[in-house]
């Protein structure tokens, strides 16, 4: 019996030892060690996947999930920068002498697909021809292509992939470097069109799902759980020699009131914990008892901006949303740090610009521009632009009308909310009447596309890179709401449109930056960038707060240990789960 | 009987018909659509909008759109959510069995216990035992399910009696078959007393009032006369006659078993259709709103259909008829 055993144990252990020779890829080393294998991590979720095709994800809710299992050619570094090796063990930039540019790939090799398929060069030859090209996504191809519209022209040359542009192109990287990698074995006969390609990875179909990234989803039960496994073929190794990802599985708890998700963290359930600013000191209050580590990040994002509608229906409106004094007023009678004081326990920093302070790209003069809480500089401009007030208290402007207009937000998002409540009580004590009315979303998103808008409260979010906002930025960007072109929306009247010199410039900076590869050169224009929004308050930003992360002390997390911190730009949605493959529990 | 059940349902697909029409345009002149999250997405440009809007079908005009849908449920294609790009049947039934249990068994409970209790009431008739009873049917009534289930959630994770929200423990697949149905059970606790609590004391208020209203009926007062045993005049004569509002109510309870719940599923974290409605509303996931709405319409006609059954069933004095 006992022979027979340890002939048992030898037979396993050299098929054990044959199988990981049989899989012996050119491995990504990653610079962690010393971490333990195995374990799983509980998570809450709010919902539950809608879709697991990444390309048709739109939700927070699904692309966490999927995000996890997603492969490019590079990955983000700490800022959200394409600087990282991943299928990729080697690139570059080339000009070329037609004055062109040409990113070139070189791919790992021997590296495979969950199911123990080859992850070669025609996957990602596939997924370009044949879903990105085609424009089978919903974002569409448009970030592919260059300032003239061109997609680029793809090559193979061995091991080596190439994307040529005809113009000088300067998101390569982000763009043909950063898309997901499909698995053409599996997609093969489901990329015909849109409508087929969107059904495809739905959450019925999780067990046609073949991943290249860390952790694969394999159980969804509607509601209640998603569970992900590592990818055993994961390509991947640690400085000593551990095939990562360290945890075994993700399991992430759909937990949808925020309020029984702390509960649930509280009572040892989940091993992390996003909370919000107004539970934070009493978490904080029990962190050392329950062995919590406690982190506050840097800034998020994402911030919320007011914006004045330039092209407002009413002729009177729109004249004071154009005036320069009038905005820079209203960002001067807005108290940022009572806001960060009161609704958010101080855990959020005052915003004067389009980026905040965690961003690879923030300019700091911005903050030098003095835009600090101030009635009577808001009242002295507000003098100089012409407006008064009359005998009962009221603003009047130059022609003698009282100044009063309306102010929405989505009233379901409650920062916004309260920032809006915030306002209305700062600008009543310029004689300003502001008439909030929160919406509903899609009530929100209808506004902006309508005349009948004043002012709104919002916030947008996209790549940290500012040259990600040209939908927002350009003068007829398919999403500058608050002063559209005329050419984007038919009732805004030629005749009446008028475009601030600021807005001008963007304009150009935003068009010229598409083609600037120089790093410094492209920082100039950033900050310049800044500067404007920032001196005309194009936008009146408002606050943003530090990313919150609590997680149990036995709960390593790589940016904690690397960094100090959590990653503000890595991963927007979920700060705590980038480079979730180096995370370990004890 | 049967003839009168044909009838019957004949009649209600012209009902039907209204509900499908009010409900689709209700959700028309409700602002936006669908693609609302991509147009605020700085990532989309607007001609991959126009697009994706003749992909889902939304540039076309409301009457078209009603028409499309109607012929295609005629069909048996009850559209696809547009959220979750497959058929809206199969979104719906990965969350009717959560919704199922936990309507059926809090009807079961209310009930259950609503029923007797009732009867308990009117029979000790303002003494301590049907004060006590009126006293906790109040409370249960006065305190709004979201604040009723936080409170027992809170005291969940105080105490770990029972589970903070969710349906499943994590460890359900490998249990016994046994140890399944508890787990069941300990998971559906909080919801259904949760939403127990709340319906059982109309229940039981309808219940006593009506045993209360027929005990003084002449033909009560008449067979204790008779020297007939209290047990038998109570729960063979006025009980039978008593029962009919509540059986008249339980046509109601079968479509609100399906949609009643929203909140409580909410935060009990319970993945039935409530939640999934309220999702889809807000993404404005029409074919999926629609066919739940559907479905309940479907279910109250349904409801009512039975109620009748049993009304004539329990009581001999109520005909099947139709006015012609």
């Amino acid at each position: 019996m006992r022979k027979l055993l340890v002939l048992v144990v030898v037979v396993l252990s050299a098929l054990t030892i044959f199988a990981e020779e049989a899989y012996n890829p050119e491995w990504l080393i990653a610079d962690v060690e010393g971490g333990q294998r195995g374990g799983t991590l509980y998570l809450a979720t709010t919902s539950g996947p809608k879709t697991l095709n990444t390309y048709w994800a739109q939700e927070t809710s699904s692309s966490i999930i999927i995000n996890q299992g997603d492969v490019s050619l590079l990955s983000n570094d700490f800022y959200g920068q394409p600087t990282q090796p991943s299928l990729a063990k080697d690139w570059g930039v080339e000009r070329t002498e037609d004055g062109g540019t040409l990113y070139w790939f070189v791919m790992r090799e021997g590296v495979r697909w969950s199911d123990g398929h080859p992850l070669t060069i025609d996957d990602v030859v596939f997924t370009w021809e044949k879903i990105i090209v085609p424009d089978l996504t919903a974002d569409g191809n448009d970030v592919y292509m260059d300032a003239e519209g061109n997609l680029p022209e793809l090559t193979v040359e061995g091991n080596k992939i190439m994307f040529k542009y005809p113009t000088v192109f300067r998101f390569g990287f982000q763009t043909v470097g950063g898309f997901a990698i499909m698995p053409k074995h599996v997609l093969e006969d489901k990329v015909t069109d849109a409508e087929t390609f969107q059904s495809t990875w739905t959450v019925e179909q999780i067990d046609q799902l073949v991943v290249g990234g860390p952790f694969k989803v394999t159980e969804y039960t509607e509601g209640v759980r998603v569970v992900l496994e590592r990818n055993p073929y994961y390509f991947e190794k640690t400085k000593d020699g551990v095939q990562l990802p360290y945890l075994d599985r993700i399991v992430f708890e759909i937990v949808t009131d925020s309020n029984v998700a702390r509960l649930r963290f509280e009572a040892g359930e989940t091993d992390m914990h996003g909370p919000a600013a107004k539970d934070f000191p009493a978490l904080r209050a029990q962190a050392d008892k329950k062995g919590w580590n406690v982190i506050v990040g840097p800034a998020t994002a994402g911030s919320n901006f007011v914006a004045f509608n330039f092209n407002a229906a009413d002729p009177v409106h729109r004249e004071w949303f154009r005036n320069d004094n009038f905005r820079k007023a209203i960002a001067y009678a807005f108290d940022k740090q009572t806001i960060i004081d009161t609704l958010y326990n101080g855990l959020a920093v005052p915003c004067y610009g389009p980026r905040t302070n965690s961003s690879a790209f923030y300019n700091p003069k911005i903050e030098e521009l003095g835009f600090r809480h101030s009635l009577v500089t808001a009242q002295r401009l507000l003098r100089e632009a012409g407006f008064s007030l009359n005998e009962k208290g009221e603003l009047v402007d130059w022609d003698g009308n009282v100044v009063e207009f309306e102010l929405n937000t989505n009233g379901e998002n409650v920062v916004r909310n309260e920032i809006a409540v915030i306002l209305v009580d700062s600008l009543a004590k310029l004689g300003i009447k502001v008439n909030y009315r929160p919406l509903q979303f899609n009530a929100v998103v209808q506004k902006l596309y309508s005349a009948n808008l004043d002012a709104i409260i919002i916030g947008l979010v996209g790549g940290d890179d500012p040259g990600w906002g040209t939908n927002v930025w350009l003068l007829d960007g398919g999403l500058h709401f608050w002063n559209w072109s005329p050419e984007v929306m038919d009732w805004v009247d030629p005749d009446e449109y008028w475009v601030h010199p600021a807005e001008q410039r963007i304009d150009e900076i935003l068009r010229v930056s598409r083609s600037i590869l120089d790093k410094d050169e492209l920082q100039k224009l950033w900050d310049e960038w800044q500067m404007l929004i920032a001196e005309n308050q194009i936008l009146v930003y408002t606050i943003s707060q530090n990313y919150l992360n609590m997680h149990k002390n036995t709960l390593h997390l790589y940016p904690v240990e690397k960094y100090g911190t959590i990653n503000p730009y890595g991963y927007s949605y979920s700060p705590g789960m980038w480079k979730i493959e180096y995370a370990w529990k004890e | 009987m049967l003839k009168y059940i044909v009838r019957r349902l004949i009649l209600a697909i012209p009902v039907l018909l209204g509900v499908s029409v009010i409900s689709f345009f209700v959700m028309q002149l409700a602002p936006g659509d669908f693609l609302d999250t991509y147009r605020i997405n700085p990532n989309i440009s607007r001609e991959k909008i126009q697009e994706l809007e003749t992909l889902y079908g939304l540039d076309k005009n409301p009457v078209t759109q009603y028409f499309l849908w109607l012929g295609n449920i005629l069909k048996g294609d009850w559209g696809y959510s547009f959220v979750y790009k497959i058929d809206v049947w199969q979104v719906m039934l990965r969350r009717l069995e959560a919704t199922l249990l936990l309507g059926v068994t809090t009807f079961i409970f209310t009930w259950g216990i609503g029923i007797p209790l009732g009867i308990t009431a009117a029979l000790h008739q303002y003494k301590f035992t049907d004060q006590a009873l009126s006293t906790v049917g109040l409370i249960g009534i006065s305190i709004p399910n979201f604040f009723f289930a936080l409170l027992w959630l809170m005291w969940s994770a105080n105490t770990g009696i029972f589970p903070i929200g969710g349906m499943l423990s994590r460890e359900f697949a490998n249990f016994p078959w046994y140890k399944q149905i508890g787990d069941f059970f300990w998971h559906v606790a909080g919801p259904v007393i949760t939403l127990g609590t709340a319906s059982l004391a109309g229940t039981m208020r309808v219940m006593r009032g009506q045993i209360l209203d027929e005990m003084n009926q002449d033909y009560a007062e008449f067979a204790k006369a008779k020297g007939m045993p209290s047990d038998v005049v109570i729960y063979k004569h006025t009980l039978r006659n008593a029962i009919n509002p509540v059986i008249t109510s339980l046509g109601f309870s079968l479509s609100s078993i399906l949609g009643g719940a929203l909140i409580t599923e909410y935060v009990f974290s319970w993945p039935g259709l409530g939640s999934l409605m309220r999702d889809a509303i807000f993404q404005q996931d029409i074919y999926l709103v629609m066919a739940n709405l559907l479905l309940q319409g479907i279910l109250l006609i349904t409801g009512n259909l039975i109620a009748d059954i049993l009304l004539a069933a329990s009581d001999p004095r109520v005909r099947l008829r139709m006015s012609a």
